[in-house]
């Protein structure tokens, strides 16, 4: 006796989801997870799969490095002048750009995109031709202003959204209920706007802690950041360990980042942004 | 308790458009006026140049005598409610209401029971903690509402608060508004563009169109008498005829009714539910082109020679049908020439 | 991002609204002009007159006749172009397929592929050099894994010209894909339904219904890898062969290791020429982007 059979929908296997999964974690984690175990490898001799001994016998010694604990200093410096200059000047701004009315608004606006029209290094070399005759080179300030100009788009862009997508109306109804002009901005549109600002500050610190290019070409050999001995650790240094450790402190603020951030670049409006 | 006047304002956007046009209006003390208008008739920019969120081009705004035009909107004794309620989204139910108490600098305690109060009054007692997206559209009016009404404002405005809910919610907020307007006699501006709202809710109203004035009157007044064609045509439905008068005749088509007024153009204003029609023996004025069955009543849809069509209400739609030739007999009406009436039936109810 | 016309608030005059707003918006523009857009065409003008043995500026294209018959410069300028276009190419096959994944799939591994997709973005192209050479370097895990499955050592990548290639790409990947699925994003299901219900298969509907829809964002994506990767120098410089190099390695060791910035910024003006069209392009298409918006 034939059994009566229901229709039922066919399990499907997603075998492209997991093609793709399997080949990017292959090709995105596992290097990273190769530098996290040299990290904690106090030995890891050749052709071992694992390392001989974990420990945090690498951590002691990097840290003991005089050369990291100044690029940490001179890297969080930077990061730290760079941000707080852009968010002074391109704040008020970005302010401006979204919500008065003046002449070349709009071509002032888009001027910012002038450097995105070239190969980055190539303008980093013509900035530095200006530099070298103002003595910048080699140079802490140097360094701030070529970065600085680096962060510009972004902490404008970003911040140009934030404030036009704060409703109008709110604003209004706080002056209605007899709050001034700056209270509202105060007490209404910064929190309103916040969050988005915020990410753009973390992003541009992030991006400023990071920036390898302008401070290599500006203020080497004076002005070490992290990624800079990071470079001379990949070229000099035979201990390998060395540049795990350092490779491992380096992605502290891109962890924040990835935290605090990427809210807002899954968001449609950031690729749009790079004008997809 | 206090008198809103309002004189010659004007609000000119570039040279061509003139969004309110020499515009004069006294809301006198505890009195609910609704400015009715289809979009685009001037009557938001009206609400927000008294606000104080846009400056006139020329003209008047005077609170109780006091000249309010070069006052920036927090230094103005008016509370505004918004169409999108516009409620702080990062403050809570309680720190929207405080907010505008905190900048009068009142004490603490006397600052909640205000807020307590307000929210009682509104029926939200106990929400003082509520995040705004944890309320229901409906509630959130009630706080902007609150908002505005905390502060014990001298002029109410409203601009179109209901317009983002539904039906049911918005005749009940109606009540609750008219309700709470009465109760406290706040004299309160409101805008609207649906009739509906305006009728149940105003003690006057004020129909506008290109920024200018059609009329002023109580809301019977305006169904009953309104005193141009684009206000009859826009509160209710009317039928308007245009045609010529000829010897003490208006003419139209086939259609013709005494009119005692001089020859020339004329609008002939009748409502559906005073146009009565009979089965024609032959010709007929016109023909019946559909009949609509609402239950209560029914709707014939009549249709001239010339092909303009009209309605007229009848008490029971299955006794028409459509093709049937039939007669007309406006039992009130009106005429309307240059803009104004002309004439007006006696019987007119 | 877009700029919408703005409203008086206040009725604030305008006239003194429009200073402030100037003066708001200087220190940045002004910036703006001294480090870029002074900087491009004073690299245009210095290296085209050049100062004679009398001390006059003169009209020359010395420098640039020397870099364009150059052994070497030519080669490096070759070796830019080559990787160039092989990672803009492995760059599309690889990110069209996973953006149009990410486009139709739903569920968590989806979630988990998009993320994957996009972490590149928050690792820093040091650290990921680093990370290839452990790898894909000599005695690297790769080695280690071959060696404990019995199999022959590979040829590594590392300092070939395939090395920055690699790295390049997978720099690239997260932008490259959120392009894509921005442009797929325009693609609606309906188009692609009402193509299904005409009996169009799954390859027609790719031709004819999504990749003319998208051909603009693969442009862009394209334009915005081209510059990217044009003046690469990190990687380039961490991973690539030393000679022939890539143009960003070699701006960088002309101007500071030779002292020769007249050189080196000739080779930036001739990358700049390179690079014109697609960074115009790029940047037509941001601006169209925010007006539409």
């Amino acid at each position: 006796m034939a059994a009566a059979t229901t229709y039922r929908e066919p399990r499907r296997v997603d075998w492209a989801g997991i093609g793709f999964a399997v080949v990017l974690t292959l090709c995105i984690i596992l290097p990273l997870l190769v530098v996290g175990t040299w990290a904690f490898a106090n030995v890891w001799r050749y052709p071992s799969v694992l390392p001989q001994e974990f420990g945090l016998r690498y951590w002691n010694a990097t840290l003991a490095r005089a050369d990291v604990w100044t690029a940490i200093t001179t890297s969080i410096s930077l990061a730290v002048v760079v941000t707080l200059i852009s968010a002074i000047i391109c704040l008020p701004a970005a302010f401006a750009f979204a919500r008065l009315q003046f002449p070349g608004r709009s071509i002032l606006f888009f001027s910012f995109l002038a450097g995105q029209a070239f190969p980055k290094f190539g303008l980093l070399v013509a900035i530095a031709g200006i530099f070298l005759q103002l003595n910048l080179i080699g140079n802490f300030w140097g360094v701030v202003l070529i970065q600085l100009v680096g962060t510009l788009l972004f902490m404008i862009w970003i911040p140009v959204a934030a404030f036009q997508g704060v409703d109008r109306r709110m604003e209004e109804a706080a002056r209605d209920v007899g709050a001034s002009p700056l209270r509202v901005f105060w007490s209404i549109t910064l929190p309103q706007a916040g969050p988005t600002i915020g990410a753009a500050v973390l992003l541009t610190f992030v991006n400023t802690f990071y920036e390898t290019e302008g401070a290599w070409l500006i203020g080497a050999p004076a002005i070490r950041t992290m990624p800079v001995l990071m470079i001379s650790f990949i070229n000099n240094q035979p201990v390998i360990q060395y540049g795990a450790v350092l490779s491992v402190l380096l992605w502290i603020p891109s962890f924040f980042a990835l935290l605090f951030a990427r809210r807002v670049i899954s968001g449609g409006s950031f690729a749009r942004g790079f004008g997809a | 308790m206090a008198v809103l006047d309002i004189k010659g304002v004007s609000k000119f956007f570039g040279s061509a458009v003139r969004a309110v046009d020499d515009f004069d209006l006294t809301v006198g003390n505890g009195e609910l006026v609704c400015l009715l208008g289809p979009s685009g008739s001037g009557k938001s920019t009206l609400l927000r140049m008294i606000g104080g969120f846009e400056t006139p081009s020329a003209g008047s705004i005077t609170i109780d005598g006091d000249e309010v035009i070069h006052l920036p909107p927090e230094r103005r004794p008016t509370g505004m409610v918004f169409q999108s309620h516009a409620l702080w989204t990062h403050m809570n139910v309680f720190k929207n209401l405080a907010f505008g108490l905190k900048l009068r600098r009142l004490p603490a305690d006397e600052i909640r029971r205000k807020v307590e109060d307000v929210l009682k009054l509104v029926g939200l007692t106990g929400y003082g903690t509520r995040q705004t997206h944890q309320l229901s559209g409906g509630q959130q009016q009630r706080v902007a509402l609150a908002r505005s009404l905390v502060l014990e404002p001298k002029i109410l405005l409203l601009d179109e608060p209901f317009a983002s809910l539904d039906q049911h919610l918005r005749e009940r907020l109606r009540e609750e508004v008219r309700d709470i307007q009465q109760r406290m006699g706040i004299t309160t501006l409101f805008v609207t563009h649906g009739q509906d709202e305006a009728l149940s809710m105003a003690d006057r109203i004020v129909v506008m169109r290109d920024g200018r004035i059609e009329q002023v009157a109580a809301p019977d007044m305006l169904y009953r008498e309104p005193a141009t064609p684009f206000v009859a045509g826009f509160i209710g439905t009317m039928n308007l005829i245009e045609g010529e008068v000829k010897g003490g005749k208006f003419v139209r088509a086939s259609f013709s009714h005494p009119l005692p007024i001089a020859d020339g153009p004329a609008i002939f204003a009748v409502r559906p539910e005073a146009l009565a029609i009979a089965p024609a023996t032959g010709e007929g004025a016109a023909r019946i082109h559909r009949v609509t069955d609402y239950g209560t009543h029914g709707l014939v849809d009549l249709e001239l020679p010339d092909g303009t069509r009209h309605k007229a209400m009848v008490s029971e739609a299955r006794d028409w049908k459509a093709g049937q030739p039939v007669t007309l007999a406006p039992r009130a009406f009106a005429a309307y020439r240059d803009n104004a009436v002309a004439y007006r039936s006696s019987t007119a109810s | 991002m877009s700029l919408s016309p703005t409203s008086d608030i206040v009725g604030a005059s305008k006239k003194s609204g429009g200073l402030i707003g100037l003066l708001l918006v200087a220190v940045p523009v002004l910036l703006i002009g001294w480090m870029i857009i002074y900087p491009i065409i004073a690299a245009v003008i210095t290296t085209l007159w050049l100062r004679n043995d009398a001390g006059a500026y003169v009209f020359s294209t010395q420098t640039y006749r020397f870099f364009f018959t150059d052994g070497y410069s030519l080669a490096n300028l070759g070796l830019t172009l080559w990787t160039t276009v092989v990672c803009a190419i492995i760059l599309l096959v690889v990110c069209l397929p996973i953006a149009l994944y990410l486009r139709f799939a739903t569920g968590r591994l989806a979630v988990y592929v998009q993320g994957l997709a996009i972490f590149p973005l928050f690792v820093p192209s040091i650290i990921l050099s680093y990370a290839f050479i452990r790898v894909l370097g000599p005695n690297g895990m790769l080695d280690i894994l071959l060696n404990a499955a019995h199999l022959p050592k590979i040829r590594s990548p590392y300092l070939t010209p395939w090395g920055p290639v690699i790295g390049l790409v997978w720099d690239h990947i997260p932008l490259t894909v959120l392009i894509l699925m921005a442009g797929l994003g325009s693609v609606s299901d309906a188009s692609i339904e009402a193509a299904k219900d005409v009996g169009a298969g799954p390859v027609t509907r790719l031709w004819y219904i999504i990749l003319p829809r998208i051909s603009n964002s693969i442009l862009v994506a394209a334009s915005f890898a081209v510059l990217g990767i044009f003046s690469a120098f990190t990687l380039p410089y961490v991973l690539g062969p030393a000679a022939p190099e890539m143009m960003g390695p070699f701006m960088q060791r002309t101007f500071r290791d030779l002292y020769d910035p007249p050189n080196a910024i000739t080779q930036a003006v001739v990358s700049f020429g390179f690079c014109i069209v697609f960074g115009l392009f790029y940047v037509r298409s941001v601006v169209r982007n925010q007006r539409a918006r």
